[in-house]
């Protein structure tokens, strides 16, 4: 134990001494949660610019356009003339949907022929493409309702039987721990806390390269009395205390002052965190005790952790990936992590049910151990090389 | 006039030489090449993989079913029948549907009351609800997309049936039904796939992001070994530090055309992700993209002293930098000052420009917003670069560095 107390002491001693690298980094995790906190704090966005072409010029088509105006989605920036014009507007990104409307409709309508709508929409946007598709389309729909509504009328049919005949179903959706349909909690729970992850990876994988390559091992080793494992332990602790708080403070910031939905435990939530920075530091280990070279081991580390963000599915359901990659994502901690948010916060899990996404992040510590030895022989080699060497 | 001349053979030897050089270190060291190459190869490859499917397809839902009636049979039938949702379990109770929406072997929970068909038969509105899985949107999108198209064609075969009763049938009851009706132009990605989006923005943005890590690294290392901002011959040293500044920039543009024609020309066509930009107005385009990028990262490559802070700040800013890129988050909904922001990064007007060209077959014309500010980055961050090199090289002239 005092081995390990003195390790930690001199981790403590070598941050004071150049904090520099600390310093930066939690910068950067400051900077993310203030970022992504404001960037899309519409939650949903709203207002998106859209176009109606009016070839029509008459009252329908004119209080079309007020009525896609009131929508809470869109709003019509402009009205042009042909259908060129809009596309090429929507080529410069100023509108990302647009409503045809052909000569000749309000007339058509009139006589009970039917006129035909087109609408357009940008899926080279996708959220924006198809979130202006969504309020356009319900336009489409209403304004057939509409017209359906005022023949009725005339034909003396009562407004409970009108509504039945146009709406004969409803479907109620219950989005479940995301009412809003909000993207902030979609993208920022597993987000932010990836970011940590990969900082905690990259920052363990260069300290730890840095013994040997400052040639500080075999300090490092005997402060810990020769134990690897005890260095190592005394020497990531720092880190593991610093991002798991940074973490569990975000975690916070979300959930409580920003009101994500959190069905389960929060404190579950904080374990799966430690453990998930724990995970990350062991591979980090395990990369720096195959790979001795620092700079080529600080940038697998870099390739490795940015590829955690798509293998964890937050995005991009696993299930949807190519079977081997399947597999694959089961080496990346955020993945687990990910898991166990989705079963605790969403769901409101309870401990029989996510305790397998736990042991996963448990089971990464054995890689950590694995990279442990490899950096303990790495260091006889070392020492052996400098003794024949004198 | 033969001093002239001089002159600009003098120029063009050092910049040869400072080409040279400089490449001659990106061969050398393992991690650029590391980054340079597989990197760049590597990550669009990954990415086609893992985004190979556009669609999700065959997601697990539950049913259940108070209501026991043929329209609501007819319903969960045609609810297994679309290419979104797999009706896989047909539970008794709520609790049990959501005791496997726990377990997330269901990814949605269809439920019908049992007032459903009565309603429907007494010509009211009946109500469905649909639970949907929110831990990642495109459950969401497809469980409510299979749902509500479902919905639609029973309430056409429902609103027939009604209007039948009142006496209008064929062509008029279509009319009826649908006065106005439209047709929806999905355009520029017709599945409105998931890969189409995103990919052509990842691989723009893998290029960014690899030849700023590079150079970062690059010029970490030059500092790590006690150099000034770069290794430049020795008779160069403390003079011309436009030629520096050529010639390197000249060293990466030769590495990265072939790349960039790889990454971001080949693989659109080998991935079957949308090309449908003309060839012409690509290269233009990466021109001043390519420029704009080297000296951004030259300049903010002179500020970084150690080989891996280099790496830390491009791996914290990929992320920040896809969603200021406007792709995934529209621009016209970003704060503003996130916007002029965004403004700043070669990345930015680089994946929106490519997109739009590549992705929806715009002219040049058309990104001209783009286009031009990638040429005044090009220029700005090309004079920065040299500022901050001049200011570097003569706070070490006196010589307190040599090589």
């Amino acid at each position: 134990m005092r081995h390990l107390w003195n390790c930690f002491c001199r981790e403590l001693g070598l941050i004071k001494e150049s904090p520099r690298y600390l310093i930066l980094l939690t910068a950067g995790i400051l900077f993310s949660y203030v970022f992504f906190l404001t960037f899309m704090h519409e939650g949903q966005p709203e207002n998106l610019p859209i176009a109606v072409v009016d070839q029509d010029g008459s009252y329908l088509s004119r209080r079309l356009c007020h009525e896609i105006d009131a929508t809470q989605g869109v709003v019509v920036v402009a009205v042009y003339n042909s259908h060129s014009e809009a596309r090429e507007a929507m080529q410069r990104q100023e509108i990302f949907a647009f409503l045809e409307i052909p000569a000749g409709t309000y007339s058509e309508v009139l006589d009970f022929k039917t006129p035909h709508l087109a609408l357009y929409s940008n899926n080279a946007y996708l959220l924006a493409g198809s979130l202006s598709y969504k309020t356009l389309s319900t336009i489409g729909k209403l304004t057939s309702a509409a017209v359906q509504r005022e023949v009725m009328r005339k034909k003396g049919y009562s407004e409970d039987q009108i509504m039945g005949m146009i709406q004969p179903i409803e479907i109620d959706a219950h989005l479940i721990s995301n009412p809003w349909g909000s993207y902030l909690p979609y993208v920022l729970t597993t987000m932010l806390p990836g970011i940590i992850g990969v900082m905690a990876l990259l920052l363990t994988v260069y300290l730890v390269t840095n013994e040997y390559k400052l040639k500080t091992e075999k300090i490092w080793l005997s402060t810990a009395g020769g134990d690897m494992l005890k260095a190592l332990i005394g020497k990531l602790l720092p880190y593991t205390c610093w991002f798991t708080l940074l973490g569990v403070v975000g975690n916070i910031v979300m959930f409580g002052f920003s009101h994500f939905v959190c069905l389960g435990s929060f404190f579950a939530l904080s374990v799966a965190l430690l453990l998930f920075v724990m995970a990350m530091q062991s591979m980090g280990v395990l990369l720096a005790g195959l790979i001795p070279d620092q700079h080529l081991a600080v940038s697998i580390a870099a390739i490795y952790g940015m590829l955690s963000f798509s293998m964890s599915g937050f995005s991009y359901p696993v299930v949807s990936m190519p079977p081997a990659l399947q597999a694959f994502s089961y080496i990346f901690p955020l993945r687990h992590y990910y898991l166990t948010y989705a079963d605790v916060a969403m769901f409101g899990a309870t401990f029989t049910q996510y305790w397998s996404h736990l042991c996963w992040l448990l089971c990464f510590l054995i890689a950590g151990c694995i990279g442990g030895l490899l950096l303990n022989r790495l260091a006889k080699c070392d020492s052996n090389k400098a003794a024949i060497e004198c | 006039m033969k001093s002239f001349w001089h002159n600009i053979t003098a120029g063009l030897k050092d910049i040869y030489d400072v080409f040279t050089l400089e490449l001659y270190r990106i061969f050398t060291d393992g991690g650029v090449m590391l980054i340079f190459f597989v990197g760049s190869l590597i990550y669009p490859l990954i990415f086609g993989a893992i985004y190979k499917h556009e669609c999700i397809q065959n997601l697990p839902v539950a049913v259940v079913d108070d209501s026991q009636s043929a329209s609501s049979q007819r319903f969960i039938h045609k609810l297994d029948a679309t290419p979104e949702v797999n009706v896989d379990f047909h539970c008794n109770t709520l609790a049990e549907a959501e005791s496997l929406m726990r377990q997330r072997k269901v990814n949605g929970i269809v439920y019908f009351p049992n007032d459903y068909s009565d309603r429907l038969a007494k010509g009211e509105t009946a109500r469905l609800c649909l639970f949907c899985d929110m831990s990642s949107f495109l459950y969401y999108r497809s469980v409510f997309a299979g749902a509500s198209s479902v919905m639609l064609d029973e309430m056409k075969h429902i609103e027939l049936e009604r209007y039948a009763m009142a006496g209008v049938t064929g062509q008029d009851a279509e009319t009826a039904i649908t006065p106005v009706p439209y047709e929806d132009v999905k355009l520029f990605s017709p599945a409105g796939g998931f890969t189409s989006f995103l990919v052509p923005a990842l691989l723009a943005l893998v290029i960014h992001q690899t030849l700023f890590l590079g150079i970062g690294i690059l010029s970490g290392t030059a500092r790590e070994e006690g150099q000034t901002v770069a290794i430049v011959p020795e008779r160069l040293r403390n003079r011309s530090v436009y030629r520096v500044v050529i010639g390197r920039s000249l060293a990466y543009m030769m590495i990265y055309i072939p790349l960039v024609a790889i990454d971001l020309v080949l693989l659109p066509r080998v991935f079957g992700l949308p090309h449908i930009g003309r060839l012409g107005d690509l290269c233009l385009f990466f021109l001043p993209f390519l420029l704009a990028t080297i000296s951004f990262s030259m300049t903010v490559g002179s500020f970084v002293r150690q080989r891996d802070t280099g790496i830390l700040v491009c791996i914290f800013f990929s992320v920040v930098l896809l969603f200021l890129s406007g792709v995934v988050w529209p621009r016209s909904n970003m704060p503003l000052f996130w916007k002029y922001f965004s403004y700043l990064f070669p990345s930015t007007h680089g994946i929106q420009g490519f997109v739009r060209i590549n992705s929806m077959g715009a002219h040049l014309k058309q990104v001209q917003f783009e286009y031009q500010m990638l040429w005044v980055q090009s220029g700005l961050y090309f004079l920065t670069t040299c500022l901050l090199y001049r200011v570097k090289f003569f706070k070490y002239k006196d010589g307190a560095v040599c090589i």
